[in-house]
C-alpha cells in the first residue's frame, strides 16, 4: 500500500496550471479573429503558429520543468527535449511550406516595397496606437527561415547539455522571440520582441556558460539594454513627431500610430519630390539614435566588446543562435527601418557608415588573427562579417543591400557551423586553446573536416554561400567608392591566406608524435559523436546548397532592394 | 456633478468605501474585546451582560481575528471603489453647510483609493503570514508579543487606508493635511512596529523624527498660503493663483512641497527612506513604497497642477526649473547610491527614489505645458498625469511583490544581505522567477507592466516637448533637437537612468539563480499560503498590465480628466 501511495498532485502545479490559463486566455482576447484571413486571402500562420507557439510552450515546459526535484528533474530531461524538437519543427514547417506555396501561393519575389502579401492586424493597445501587426516581405521571410531551421539544428547539436530540461525550451523561446522581431510590422511590438530576446540569452550565458559567465551575461544585457533605450526614445520622438491621423490603428488618445506601414508610408510622401521628412536636422538625430541600437546589436566597432565575451561565456546553443540570428537583428532593424525612412541622413552618413564597416572588418580580422582562444576568434571574425554588411549598406547600390541581405543568411548558416565546431572541440577536448588542437585531423577526422569546412566558408571560398555575398558587397562597392575597393579587398584576401596557414598548422601538422593534448590527461581524443555529426552535416549541407545555389533566397533579396530603391532613393530625385 | 451636503441625503451611498473602512475600523477595535462581562444594576442584584471585557469569547481571543477581519474589510472597501469606478462616471461633491469644498468623488480620487486600498490589501495578506499569530503552548516572548499586538497592527492599517483615502479625496488643502497626517502617523508606527529588533526602533525614530518636521514645515506653508488666499479650497487657491502669485504664495508653496517631497522620497528629502525601508517589516516597506508614495504624488499633482498652474500666462509655473533640477538629481542620486547598497531592501528604498524622479521629471514637463515655449493643445497634460497615475498603479503590482518576496525570506532571518537571496532559484523556482519579472519590470523592460508604464511616461515627456511642430511640421529643415522643448533631454535622462538601474536589479537575478544558497538557509522556504498567493498575484498583475494594458490605461486617462485642466 504504501509504495504505491497516489500521484500526489502539488497544489502548485494547480495554481501553474491557471495561471497559464489565465495567461493564454488574456492573450487570445487580444487576436479574436485570429482564423479569419486577411485581404489577400490568407490564413493567419504568423501569429500563432511562427511566434506565439513557440513562447508559449517553451514557458509551459520551463514551468512545468522547474517544479520538479533535482533529481527527478534529470529524468525529464529526454522528454523535454523530445518536445522541444517536435515543437520547433513546426515553424520550421510552416515557414518552409510558405515558401513552396503549400499553405498559400506567394510569390515571393513580387512583394513590393512596404507591401506584404501575408500581413495581418489585430488591435492591441488602442489608446496609444499599439497593434499586433505581423507581415513578411523578402527582407524578413529569410531571417525567419533561417531562425526556424536554426533552432532544431542547435537542439539536435547541443542533444546531451546538462539541465536540459531548462535548456532546450530556452533556446525554443529564443527562437520564437527572434522570430517575432522579424514579423514584428509595429515599433511597440518590435520593440518588445527584441528586448525579449534578451531574457533567454541571459539565462542561457549565465546558466550554461563559462567561468567569468557572470561577467558576460551582464554585460551582455547591460550593453545592448542601454543602446536600445536610446533607440526606443528615437521611435518615441519619431512617433510624436509623424503627422497626426485618423484611423483604426491610430491612437484615440494620441493621434498617432506605432505602425511601421503607415510610418513608412508617410516618411515616403514627405521625402518625395526631394524633400525631406521632418527637415534634415531631425532626420540626423533620430538617425543616429537608431543607428545607435543597431549597431550595438550588430555590433560594429566600437560597440563590440559585448560580443567576444558574451561568445566565449555563452553554450554552444547560445552562441550558435547569438551569432547566427540574433546579430542579424541589428542589421535588419537599419534596413527595416532607417534606411527606409531617412534616405537623407543617410545619404549624410553614408561615408561615416563605410568607415565604421571597414574599421570593423579590419579591426576584426587583425584581432581575429590573434587570437588563442578558439571561440574568440570566431567572434571576432563575426565582427568583421557584419562589418562587410555595413559596407554593403553603404554602397547605396540595389546590388550591395542584396548583398548585405544576402550576407546576413550567409553568415546565418556560417557562424552557428563554426561555433558549433568550437561547441564540439571544447565538448571533447576540455579546451578552447587552438594550440591544443595539434594533430586534430588524426585524432578526430569528423571534427577537423567539419572545422576546415567552417573557415573555407567563412573566408569565402568560391560555391559556398559566403563567397556569393562577398563578391556581391565587392561589386556593389566599386561603383560607390572605386579604387578605394582595394582596401577592403585586400584585407579579405590576407584573412583567407593566413587563416589557411594557420589552419594548415594546427590541425594537420603535429601530433605526428602521438601525443595528444594536455587538456585531456594523456585519454585519446574522441570523434564527434553522433548528433552533433547531423547537426553539422546539416549545417554544411545547407551553406553548400546556398553556395551553389543562391538564387533561392537571392531572388526576392533582389526584388526587395530593387523595390527599396525604386520606392524610396529614385523618387527623391538627389539620389 | 452632484453636490451633496455632508451628513445629509446622498452622503452615506457616495462614501460607501471610506464608510466601510471607518466602521471596520470600529468592529477591529471593539470584536477583540468583547467578552462575557456583565454590569450589575447597581443596588439590584440583577446582572446585565454588558459584553465588553471580562473574559473572552473563544472567538473573540482568537489572535487570528483581527487580521482576517482586517482583509475582509480592505477586500470589501477595495470592491467598492472598483465597482463605484465601474459605474457611470459620475461626481459628487460633497460641501459642508456653509458650500464649501470637503470632498469630491470622482474618477480620478477613486482611481487613487483603488491604489491605496490595494496596496494595504496586499500588505495586509501578506502580515497574515509575515507577522505569525501562535497558538501552540510554548510560550515564548516573540509569540505571545505576536498575538498581543495583532489587533494594533491592523488598526493601524485601517487607519493608513482611512487616511489615504481622505488625501485621494479632499478638495480644501487643510483636510488634505489631517488626512495625510492620519496616514503619515499610523506609518511611522508601523515602521516603528518591529521594536524588539535595533533596527526597527532606529528606523521608526528616524522616520518620525524627519517626517514630522516636514509634515510641520508643510503646515507652516499651509498658513502662508492661508494668510495670502484667506482659504485653502483648491478652486479659490487656483483662482487666486491665476491673479498672480507674491512671494508670499510662492514660499507658501515651496514649503508645502517640503512636506510632499519627504512623503515621494525625492532627494532632498529621501535621507530617512532607505532606513525606513529597512528597519520595517517588508510588506510595510511595500507600503510605503507604493501607496504612501503615490499619495505624496497626488498631492504634488494637485498643488502643482491642479492649484499652481495659471492658464497660459507664460512665466507663471514657477516651480518647473526647480522640480526640473529636483527631479535631475533624485533619479540620478536613487540610482548611484543603489548601485552601492547591499541590502535588497536598502536597494529597493533607492530604486524607489529613483522612481520618483521619473515622476517628478513628468510632472516637470506639465510645467512645460504651461511655461510658453509649448503651445498647449488640449489633451497635453493628461497624457502625462494619465501616465503618472498607470505607473503609480502597476508599482503596487511589482513593487510591493519584490517586497513581499523578500518578507518571505525575512521570515526565516533576515533578508538584509544581497546573499540571503542567493540560492533561491533552486529553492523555490517559481519565487525566484516571481522575483525575477518584478525586477525586470522595475527596470523597465518589456512585455512587463513595469515598460508599458516607464513608456508612457517618456511618450508624455516626448509629446510635451515636441508640442504641436508635428502639425507643422518643416519641410525646409528647420526642425532639429533644439527645437524641441528642453524637457526633451530629461526623457534622454530617464532611459540613461534605467539602463544604470538595470545593472542593481540584474544583480539580484545572478544571485538568485547563480550563487549557491547561504549556511543555514538550504531548507524549504517557509510556509506562507498567503502571502505566496499575493506574489502571485502581483506577478500575474505585472504581466496582465504589461501585456494587455489597454483597459487600465483607458482608465487612468479618464480618471485624469476629472481634473479638469
Amino acid at each position: 500500500m504504501g509504495q504505491n501511495a497516489p500521484l500526489k498532485i502539488k497544489e502548485r502545479e494547480f495554481i501553474l496550471v491557471g495561471l497559464f490559463l489565465i495567461l493564454t486566455a488574456a492573450i487570445a482576447s487580444l487576436f479574436p479573429n485570429i482564423a479569419s484571413p486577411n485581404p489577400n486571402g490568407i490564413i493567419d500562420w504568423i501569429s500563432i503558429p511562427l511566434v506565439g507557439f513557440p513562447i508559449l510552450s517553451s514557458i509551459v515546459l520551463l514551468a512545468f520543468a522547474s517544479q520538479e526535484k533535482a533529481s527527478r528533474r534529470t529524468k525529464l530531461d529526454s522528454p523535454v527535449r523530445l518536445a522541444c524538437l517536435a515543437f520547433s519543427l513546426v515553424p520550421l514547417g510552416i515557414s518552409t511550406a510558405l515558401f513552396f506555396d503549400w499553405l498559400a501561393v506567394i510569390d515571393w519575389t513580387n512583394i513590393g516595397y512596404n507591401s506584404y502579401v501575408i500581413k495581418h492586424q489585430y488591435v492591441w493597445i488602442e489608446s496609444i496606437g499599439v497593434s499586433w501587426h505581423v507581415g513578411m516581405d523578402g527582407l524578413s521571410f529569410p531571417m525567419v527561415w533561417l531562425t526556424s531551421i536554426l533552432v532544431p539544428i542547435t537542439i539536435v547539436m547541443t542533444w546531451d547539455e546538462k539541465n536540459g530540461s531548462a535548456y532546450h525550451p530556452l533556446l525554443l523561446l529564443m527562437g520564437g522571440s527572434l522570430i517575432g522581431v522579424f514579423v514584428a510590422l509595429d515599433l511597440f511590438m518590435f520593440y518588445v520582441f527584441w528586448e525579449l530576446t534578451l531574457i533567454p540569452m541571459f539565462f542561457l550565458i549565465l546558466k550554461w556558460g563559462g567561468d567569468e559567465r557572470r561577467y558576460a551575461a551582464q554585460k551582455f544585457f547591460i550593453y545592448t539594454f542601454t543602446a536600445s533605450v536610446i533607440m526606443l526614445l528615437g521611435l518615441v520622438t519619431l512617433y510624436f513627431l509623424q503627422p497626426i491621423g485618423t484611423g483604426a490603428h491610430y491612437g484615440e488618445l494620441t493621434g498617432r500610430t506605432f505602425d511601421m506601414t503607415l510610418l513608412i508610408d508617410s516618411a515616403r510622401s514627405g521625402n518625395l519630390d526631394g524633400g525631406t521628412w521632418l527637415g534634415i536636422d531631425m532626420q540626423k538625430a533620430i538617425f543616429l539614435m537608431l543607428m545607435l541600437g543597431f549597431l550595438v546589436k550588430l555590433p560594429a566597432v566600437p560597440f563590440h566588446t559585448w560580443l567576444p565575451d558574451a561568445h566565449v561565456q555563452a553554450p554552444t546553443g547560445g552562441s550558435m543562435l547569438l551569432a547566427g540570428v540574433m546579430l542579424k537583428m541589428g542589421a535588419y532593424g537599419m534596413m527595416r527601418l532607417p534606411v527606409a525612412m531617412f534616405p537623407d541622413a543617410l545619404m549624410y552618413y553614408q561615408d561615416l557608415i563605410m568607415i565604421i564597416g571597414l574599421v570593423s572588418l579590419v579591426w576584426g580580422s587583425i584581432v581575429c588573427l590573434g587570437q588563442t582562444n578558439l571561440k574568440r576568434m570566431v567572434a571576432y571574425s563575426s565582427v568583421s562579417h557584419m562589418g562587410i554588411i555595413l559596407l554593403g549598406i553603404a554602397s547605396m547600390q540595389p546590388i550591395g543591400y542584396a548583398a548585405a541581405l544576402f550576407m546576413m543568411f550567409a553568415h546565418g548558416l556560417i557562424s552557428p557551423m563554426l561555433f558549433a565546431v568550437c561547441g564540439a572541440f571544447k565538448h571533447h577536448y576540455h579546451s578552447m586553446e587552438i594550440g591544443s588542437m595539434r594533430g586534430m585531423a588524426k585524432w578526430s577526422p569528423f571534427l577537423a573536416v567539419y572545422m576546415m569546412f567552417g573557415w573555407m566558408a567563412s573566408l569565402g571560398l568560391p560555391l559556398l554561400a559566403g563567397f556569393v555575398a562577398e563578391l556581391m558587397v565587392l561589386l556593389a562597392y566599386w561603383p560607390t567608392y572605386g579604387w578605394w575597393i582595394l582596401l577592403p579587398a585586400f584585407v579579405l584576401v590576407i584573412t583567407a591566406a593566413f587563416y589557411l596557414w594557420s589552419i594548415q598548422r594546427t590541425i594537420f601538422e603535429g601530433g605526428d608524435e602521438g601525443q595528444p593534448p594536455e587538456s585531456l590527461h594523456g585519454e585519446t581524443p574522441p570523434d564527434i559523436s553522433g548528433h552533433e555529426n547531423v547537426a553539422m552535416f546539416l549545417l554544411a549541407l545547407l551553406i553548400v546548397l546556398f553556395g551553389v545555389m543562391p538564387f533561392i533566397a537571392l531572388d526576392m533579396m533582389n526584388s526587395w532592394s530593387n523595390n527599396l530603391f525604386e520606392m524610396v532613393f529614385a523618387q527623391q530625385g538627389g539620389a | 456633478m452632484e453636490i451633496v451636503t455632508a451628513f445629509s441625503d446622498g452622503f452615506i451611498s457616495s462614501l460607501t468605501p471610506e464608510l466601510v473602512l471607518f466602521a471596520g475600523l470600529l468592529l477591529v477595535i471593539l470584536i477583540p474585546n468583547l467578552g462575557n462581562s456583565t454590569f450589575r444594576i447597581p443596588s439590584t442584584g440583577i446582572r446585565v451582560p454588558w459584553l465588553l471585557g471580562g473574559k473572552r469569547f473563544a472567538l473573540t481571543s482568537d489572535p487570528r481575528l483581527p487580521g482576517y477581519l482586517t482583509c475582509l474589510i480592505l477586500a470589501a472597501s477595495f470592491i467598492l471603489t472598483i465597482l463605484s469606478q465601474a459605474s457611470e462616471a459620475s461626481v459628487t461633491l460633497i460641501q459642508s453647510d456653509s458650500g464649501m469644498d470637503l470632498l469630491k468623488v470622482d474618477g480620478f480620487s477613486r482611481l487613487f483609493e483603488m491604489l491605496f486600498i490595494g496596496a494595504i490589501l496586499a500588505a495586509a495578506l501578506a502580515s497574515l503570514d509575515r507577522l505569525p499569530t501562535n497558538k501552540s503552548e510554548e510560550n515564548d516572548l516573540d509569540s505571545l508579543y505576536n498575538n498581543r499586538r495583532q489587533v494594533d497592527f491592523y488598526i493601524l492599517l485601517l487607519t493608513t487606508a482611512l487616511g489615504m483615502s481622505i488625501v485621494a479625496l479632499a478638495q480644501d488643502l487643510f483636510i488634505l493635511f489631517i488626512g495625510l497626517e492620519l496616514a503619515s502617523l499610523s506609518t511611522y508606527v508601523l515602521v516603528a512596529f518591529q521594536k524588539e529588533s535595533k533596527a526597527g526602533s532606529e528606523a521608526g525614530v528616524k522616520y518620525f523624527i524627519v517626517g514630522s518636521v516636514a509634515s510641520a514645515v508643510g503646515l507652516y506653508g499651509l498658513s502662508l498660503l492661508y494668510l495670502w488666499a484667506g482659504s485653502l479650497q483648491f478652486d479659490e487657491l487656483s483662482a487666486a493663483w491665476n491673479a498672480g502669485a507674491p512671494a508670499l504664495a510662492l514660499v507658501g508653496l515651496g514649503m508645502v512641497l517640503v512636506g510632499f517631497g519627504f512623503k515621494v522620497s525625492a532627494v532632498p528629502f529621501h535621507f530617512a527612506a532607505p532606513d525606513a525601508y529597512a528597519g520595517a517589516s517588508s510588506p510595510v516597506a511595500g507600503l510605503l513604497a507604493t501607496a504612501s508614495k503615490a499619495m505624496g504624488m497626488l498631492g504634488l499633482i494637485r498643488l502643482l497642477v491642479v492649484i499652481a498652474i495659471p492658464d497660459g500666462a507664460e512665466g507663471s509655473a514657477v516651480w518647473l526649473v526647480t522640480l526640473a533640477v529636483l527631479s535631475a538629481i533624485t533619479m540620478t542620486w536613487g540610482n548611484i547610491a543603489a548601485l552601492g547598497s547591499d541590502n535588497p531592501k536598502r536597494m529597493l528604498a533607492y530604486s524607489s527614489v529613483a522612481h520618483a524622479g521619473y515622476m517628478l521629471a513628468a510632472l516637470t514637463a506639465v510645467g512645460a505645458w504651461r511655461w510658453g515655449h509649448v503651445a498647449a493643445p488640449v489633451g497635453f497634460a493628461e497624457a502625462i498625469l494619465g501616465a503618472i497615475a498607470f505607473h503609480l498603479v502597476v508599482l503596487v503590482a511589482f513593487k510591493m511583490g519584490a517586497f513581499l518576496v523578500l518578507a518571505l525570506l525575512e521570515m526565516e532571518g533576515g533578508a538584509s544581505r544581497l546573499s540571503s537571496l542567493a540560492g533561491l532559484g533552486r529553492r523555490e523556482p517559481l519565487l525566484a522567477v516571481c522575483m525575477f519579472i518584478f525586477m525586470l519590470s522595475l527596470a523597465g523592460v518589456p512585455p512587463l507592466a513595469g515598460f508599458l508604464s516607464k513608456f508612457l511616461l517618456i511618450a508624455g515627456i516626448v509629446k510635451m516637448s515636441i508640442g504641436d511642430l508635428s502639425t507643422t511640421v518643416a519641410q525646409d529643415g528647420a526642425l532639429s533637437l533644439g527645437s524641441l522643448h528642453w524637457i526633451w533631454w530629461f526623457a534622454l535622462l530617464i532611459f540613461i537612468n534605467s539602463a544604470i538601474s538595470l545593472f542593481y536589479y540584474l544583480r539580484v537575478v545572478v544571485v538568485m539563480f547563480f550563487d549557491e544558497a547561504e549556511d543555514g538557509r538550504k531548507q524549504p522556504l517557509p510556509k506562507g499560503f498567503f502571502i505566496r498567493v499575493t506574489i502571485w498575484g502581483c506577478a500575474i498583475a505585472t504581466i496582465l498590465f504589461g501585456i494587455g494594458g489597454d483597459a487600465l490605461v483607458r482608465l487612468c486617462f479618464a480618471a485624469v480628466e476629472n481634473l479638469q485642466l
